[in-house]
């Protein structure tokens, strides 16, 4: 059973970062586009992920609940060490859900409408960052973990540990990876005439995610970050990179020949690649602090627990992918069906 | 402020904000499914319009529901770590199902409201009343984990260590079916009363009438059955806790004095230093009948228990008095619906749809104050006899701050939902049906 908690663990942060990181992407892009695509760009993404909003952000719901019955001592350092960030990722997930919401269900469309547009783009920007920093604080060995939490000093603890170089460059590569899923994945969702925006959008994407994704692993390794040493010296973890790397040129071709399902599956795929080699490398170390990795297992919970909780996944996952794929896929159908009729 | 109250006012201002947002989510769904169902059968027009406003109030409440249950389910960590390291793994598994729960009404909900003139007719009812029954599914596994605080069971508590952990047992502790089926209840009583009341409101002025006079219709049924069902589900509780919860049931009464045949006290002004409670009607051997079912049983006073294990008895007193003086006129008004499906009049006179106007915060209101007696009732334990809150609070300090910073953020969302909820009443009112 620990293998079906290890899976749905898994399977939830990667569905999360890929689906949920592709809706924040989706708001950045809208950040930074003209007012003219700006509108094209909001009305795709509303027929795209409206249907779906919601169920994408669950899966974050989904991995934290995971964590903490079955891995309560791994996620008590997250929560503790990590407050500041993750309390700033809530904030942007509350502002992004419902401006999300007020700017397509408020019944009078008026200048407000403004409002909501600001919202929702600025906190899909911040959101991931702070996403990605936690990500980053957790490998980069900068978590204190004080003997006495009473005497600790407070900035040395709960601020500078995410406050670095390494987690600040690890939210914005995270952020421009977001941006990269969303213009790939839409690509396909576009009107003709769009998709050369998409496409361009897409070029610029792949090209800020590989700089950020090399500074950040050279500032790693110039800082001598155990976690990224580690990596560039697993044989594994660099063919993934490597070959998430190949991956870009039959992406581009795709693109070009506007192959929808490619583009999305091999999009998906790099970034899950890279993922993979990220916590593929450590696992289950999954957190370095200043003194040492605190694994995964650490703490565990016992048998009779994980045991229930396999099986409530197990059944919980039953009822949920096949409506899942039927809410995708019947919306699809549909679209493709008023295309048709268009 | 220490950093433990900050703490505690913000578990406290979160969950009485999410609560709110939660209920409404769980229960518009049903008078949206009704309103459509009937949309469906009569052909009139007046239904559609009124399924498709629901809608979206069901959309917003959803989504606002939703976030700040995000929010929560990292509050529980961010702010209770020591709790969360124990209890997380033994109270998993009503968590872990309300998330499937969750997560299937957010893709029935996708379903319903893009699937108009799309799926087949029939389908697309159904998937509303699935968003519903599992709304209703998750309030029900969340309460599960509450009531475990209050109840704690499904393990052994040795020498600081939880061992033995039965989760299966801990999610099916002795509080969970009469708080579920309270909370349940409650969360029709009040969303029901509240959106009944805003159309009474309407039709107070004059705004619409026939269409606020269907959807009144819809609404209230839902709330008036529930009101009449609450007392006898309020005794299950009220029992229940005289035998797990002693000092609770004591902190609820203003109850100092360990007694047989003890008298129920009505209102009253504690006064926590003395121990004493004056200006209270007193019925002569209520409590000691409500609690165990006989005149003569002994109930314990709070001077038994020691001062560390006492809760805060004025707020649990207050709160406790609040709750049952709205229900009970909950419950009277309830009764007066179903006298005016009989007396026709009265439901031409304004005066009525006033008075259910004005009715339309009481439900909440009650259901606020039950929580307060639940949550402060239970301190200063945060697992019921086993772990006091103060010993599960973060290390981290400065909690004040994010406590002020959700109190503007959930102010300004509470504002800006209730502005967007005028937009919509607006917009229907000028909607030709």
């Amino acid at each position: 059973m620990l293998y079906v908690v290890l899976f749905f663990t898994v399977f939830s942060f990667f569905l999360y970062v890929l689906l949920g990181g592709a809706d924040f992407g989706a708001g950045i892009l809208e950040l930074f586009s003209s007012a003219d695509h700006k509108k094209s760009i909001k009305k795709t993404v509303y027929s795209v992920m409206g249907p779906v909003w919601e169920a994408n952000h669950i899966w974050i719901i989904i991995l934290i609940v995971i964590l903490w019955i079955a891995f309560p001592a791994f996620y008590n350092v997250i929560i503790i060490y990590l407050h500041i960030p993750l309390t700033l990722v809530l904030l942007g997930i509350t502002l992004r859900g419902v401006a999300f919401v007020f700017r397509h269900y408020d019944a009078v469309k008026d200048r407000s409408q403004l409002l909501y547009d600001r919202m929702f783009e600025f906190s899909c920007l911040v959101t991931p960052i702070f996403l990605g920093m936690s990500f980053g604080t957790l490998i980069s060995g900068n978590i204190i973990i004080p003997e006495n939490p009473a005497e600790a000093n407070f900035a040395d603890v709960y601020i500078h540990p995410w406050l670095q170089p390494f987690p600040i460059l690890a939210g914005c590569f995270f952020s421009a990876l977001c941006v990269f899923l969303s213009a790939t994945f839409l690509i396909g969702e576009a009107k003709e005439y769009e998709k050369r925006m998409y496409m361009r959008k897409a070029g610029i994407a792949t090209f800020v995610v590989v700089i950020l994704g090399f500074i950040t692993l050279a500032t790693g390794y110039l800082e001598d970050n155990k976690f990224i040493n580690d990596l560039l010296k697993n044989y594994y973890a660099i063919g993934a990179v490597t070959l998430s790397g190949i991956l870009l040129y039959p992406l581009w071709r795709s693109i070009r020949a506007g192959r929808t399902i490619w583009c999305r599956f091999l999009a998906g795929s790099q970034v899950l690649l890279v993922l993979w080699a990220a916590v593929g490398t450590h696992f289950p170390n999954l957190i370095i602090t200043k003194t040492g990795p605190v694994s995964l297992l650490d703490g565990m919970a016992p048998d009779s627990v994980i045991q229930v909780l396999g099986i409530s996944l197990i059944i919980g996952g039953l009822l949920i992918l096949p409506g899942l794929f039927h809410l995708l896929k019947s919306f699809k159908m549909i679209k493709i069906l008023e295309d048709e009729k268009n | 402020m220490d950093n433990l109250d900050a703490a505690r006012m913000q578990m406290a201002f979160t969950l009485i904000f999410h609560i709110v947002f939660a209920c409404i989510g769980m229960v518009m769904p049903f008078f949206m499914v009704i309103s459509h169902y009937k949309w469906l059968r009569t052909k009139n027009p007046i239904f559609l319009t009124l399924t498709k406003s629901w809608q979206k109030g069901v959309a917003i409440f959803f989504v606002t529901g939703a976030v700040s249950g995000t929010a929560l389910s990292f509050e529980l960590g961010l702010l209770w770590p020591k709790f969360m390291i124990h209890a997380g793994p033994i109270i998993g598994m009503p968590f872990s199902l309300e998330g499937a729960a969750f997560f299937i009404e957010a893709l029935a909900l996708g379903f319903y409201l893009y699937g108009w003139n799309k799926l087949p007719k029939r389908f697309h009812l159904f998937t509303g009343v699935i968003v519903g029954i599992s709304g209703v599914a998750s309030g029900i596994l969340v309460v599960s984990a509450n009531s475990w605080m209050n109840a704690p069971s499904g393990f052994d508590y040795i020498n600081g260590e939880f061992l033995n952990i039965d989760p299966v047992k801990a999610f099916l502790n002795p509080a969970w079916f009469t708080q579920a089926l309270h909370m349940t209840l409650a969360a029709f009583v009040a969303t029901s009363f509240a959106v009944a009341g805003i159309h009474a409101w309407q039709i107070y002025k004059k705004r619409n009438i026939p269409l606020h006079k269907e959807a009144f219709k819809i609404a209230i049924i839902f709330g008036a059955i529930a009101a009449l069902l609450q007392p006898i589900s309020g005794d299950l509780s009220a029992k229940d806790i005289a035998q797990r919860q002693p000092v609770k049931l004591a902190a609820l009464e203003a109850h100092y004095e360990t007694e047989k045949g003890a008298p129920l006290y009505i209102g009253g002004i504690v006064d926590e230093e003395k121990g004493t409670v004056s200006y209270k009607i007193e019925i002569p051997k209520a409590l000691s009948f409500l609690s165990f079912g006989d005149f003569n049983a002994e109930v314990k006073g709070l001077n038994d228990f020691p001062k560390e294990d006492r809760p805060p008895v004025a707020i649990t007193h207050y709160a406790f008095q609040v709750m049952v003086g709205l229900g009970t006129l909950l419950m009277f008004s309830a009764v007066l619906y179903f006298i005016s499906l009989k007396k026709k009049k009265w439901q031409e006179s304004r005066k009525y749809w006033l008075y259910f106007a004005l009715l339309s915060p009481i439900g909440f209101l009650a259901l606020e104050a039950g929580w307060i007696v639940t949550e402060v009732g239970r301190q200063p334990w945060i697992i019921h006899n086993v772990m006091r809150t103060k010993d599960a609070v973060t290390p981290m300090p400065g909690m004040i701050y994010s406590f002020y910073m959700y109190v503007v953020l959930y102010i300004i969302l509470t504002i800006s939902v209730t502005w967007l909820m005028a937009r919509q009443i607006k917009v229907l009112n000028h909607t030709d049906s």
